[in-house]
């Protein structure tokens, strides 16, 4: 396993944003994370990256505890999220100079190159950040996410602003990295049709607690209670969330 | 502590130094209007027969240390600031970048920007004033360092309480250095404060590098007194500062501070 989350719990004061989590993820598959707003995707992709430390649980990346080998973990795999920001007054080549140098790449201007080329944003490479429409900036984000060549990826709603056109270059970009390179994707989205595409299995989170595991049509079948041919996650997921708030 | 992962933070504040006229107005503009300033009025007391010729030195040379020290403390905070008003901090640390390093950086582009604000407002006090402070480094450097030493110690403390209040208390960046002004005794001497207060100016490092300084100027040589009751309270606020900001750290990952987003 590449992946292995086992009873992972996280309090904040009496709030439990996760309660319990455990999952595993093989190497080269694509995961859904899915729920609501606040079911604690974010909060368990943070504790992946050592960013918040668990209240209990245990998080092993690679074979090795997050907890002990942050560092060397964190050197094989990558995250975005269009949430997060870079400073808006360096440029797209400066923000991504800075993310080069940190993994110690080799030669940086070509690899950034590569990767604005990858994501098609190329004429942007010497425009100001505060310049870009958010559907570019999340593109950086993914140059940059993309920038170590990781054998991991995180990536929270990585198509939230694009339109239609990007996102489905984007989502073939990474389908292309998990077929080439063997890139282990955890995908968090709102997009059901795109999470149906792109993962082989989904963890479905609410209310910080695992409520639903599977590929997406056995998830659609069990949850459904129905024989479906094609999976069916929007009618899942509001089952799943109306059901649990009733 | 990886010396590629520093660099790239080094570059990281370099960049915004180029692109961010506001860290080139703190860079240059305050040390240059203060020595401009404080210039004028050296000027105008110097034509007071009253006075002392020494005075005019240990003004000039307070406020070119004065501006180090601040600029230093300021720019530490300010930095990591920075990092917040972009929200950059998930970025960053979602990478192998650790709070050392990047605190490491940060130190780093913060002595090359005092460096840069000092040489132009000594050129300034040497160009319009006739002061030269180069003669006097030799005898000053020591309480430079210990002056620097302290804004360090003040960085690290102020930054950990930015990374655990957030931006709640950013006014801490410009303005806490101005809370220790009075006790520091940098335009007067120690014996000028109430008891009081001299006993606070007594456990300042400040205190001790401007009353040596003023000594040096007044041509009474090298206060070693001074100079190690500064390095030795530094020492104490130092080792204060890195147990702080190891505990804030320790928090911030306990308690999700690393992904606030204000």
């Amino acid at each position: 396993m590449l992946v292995e989350v086992d009873n992972l719990t996280k309090t904040f004061g009496e709030f439990r944003a996760v309660d319990n989590v455990s999952f595993a993820i093989e190497r080269g598959e694509i995961i859904g994370m899915l729920g609501p707003n606040g079911a604690g995707k974010t909060t368990t992709i943070h504790m992946i990256l050592g960013l918040i430390t668990p209240t209990s649980g245990r998080i092993s990346i690679f074979g090795k505890s997050i907890a002990t080998h942050r560092g060397e973990i964190l050197e094989q795999m990558n995250f975005t999220s269009p949430y997060v920001a870079f400073p808006f007054r360096l440029t797209v080549l400066e923000n991504l100079m800075v993310f080069a140098r940190i993994y110690n790449l080799k030669k940086p201007r070509a690899r950034i190159d590569e990767q604005l080329e990858r994501f098609g944003i190329t004429k942007l490479r010497d425009k100001a950040i505060a310049r870009l429409s958010s559907g570019e900036n999340t593109r950086v984000g993914l140059c940059k996410a993309f920038m170590n060549d990781p054998q991991l990826l995180l990536l929270d709603e990585p198509t939230a602003y694009l339109d239609p056109e990007i996102a489905w270059q984007v989502k073939n970009a990474l389908l292309d990295a998990q077929r080439e390179k063997g890139t282990t994707i955890l995908y968090t989205s709102h997009n059901m049709d795109e999470v149906e595409r792109m993962c082989n299995r989904i963890i479905f989170l609410h209310h910080g607690k695992v409520i639903a595991a599977g590929s997406p049509i056995e998830i659609t079948q069990a949850i459904l209670e129905e024989e479906r041919e094609e999976p069916a996650l929007e009618e899942v997921f509001l089952r799943l969330v109306k059901g649990k708030a009733a | 502590m990886k010396i590629y992962r520093i660099n790239a933070v080094i570059v990281r504040h370099l960049y915004e130094s180029r692109r961010n006229f506001d860290r080139v107005t703190d860079m240059l503009w305050w040390p240059v209007l203060d020595i401009i300033m404080w210039g004028f009025f050296t000027v105008y007391l110097s034509h007071s027969n009253r006075l002392q010729p020494t005075v005019v030195s240990c003004l000039l040379g307070a406020v070119i240390l004065w501006g180090t020290f601040y600029g230093f403390q300021r720019d530490m905070a300010v930095g990591f600031i920075d990092e917040l008003w972009y929200r950059n901090l998930i970025n960053l640390f979602s990478t192998p970048l650790t709070l050392s390093e990047y605190m490491a950086g940060l130190i780093t582009v913060c002595l090359l920007k005092v460096m840069v604000g000092l040489l132009a407002a000594s050129a300034i006090a040497w160009a319009a004033y006739s002061f030269d402070i180069v003669p006097w480094l030799p005898k000053i450097i020591p309480y430079m360092a210990n002056l620097l030493f302290f804004a360090l110690a003040l960085g690290i403390a102020i930054t950990g309480l930015i990374f655990r209040y957030t931006t709640k208390i950013q006014a801490l960046a410009w303005s806490f250095a101005g809370l220790l002004m009075p006790a520091s005794c940098v335009m007067y001497p120690m014996s000028s404060l109430p008891k009081w207060l001299r006993a606070i100016a007594w456990m300042l490092p400040t205190a001790h590098s401007f009353e040596g300084m003023r000594q040096v100027l007044a041509g009474r040589g090298f206060s070693p007194m001074h100079f190690w009751w500064g390095a030795g309270l530094n020492v104490v606020y130092f080792a204060l500062a890195i147990a702080f900001f190891g505990w804030i750290s320790e928090q911030a990952r306990s308690r999700g501070l690393l992904v606030r987003q204000e």
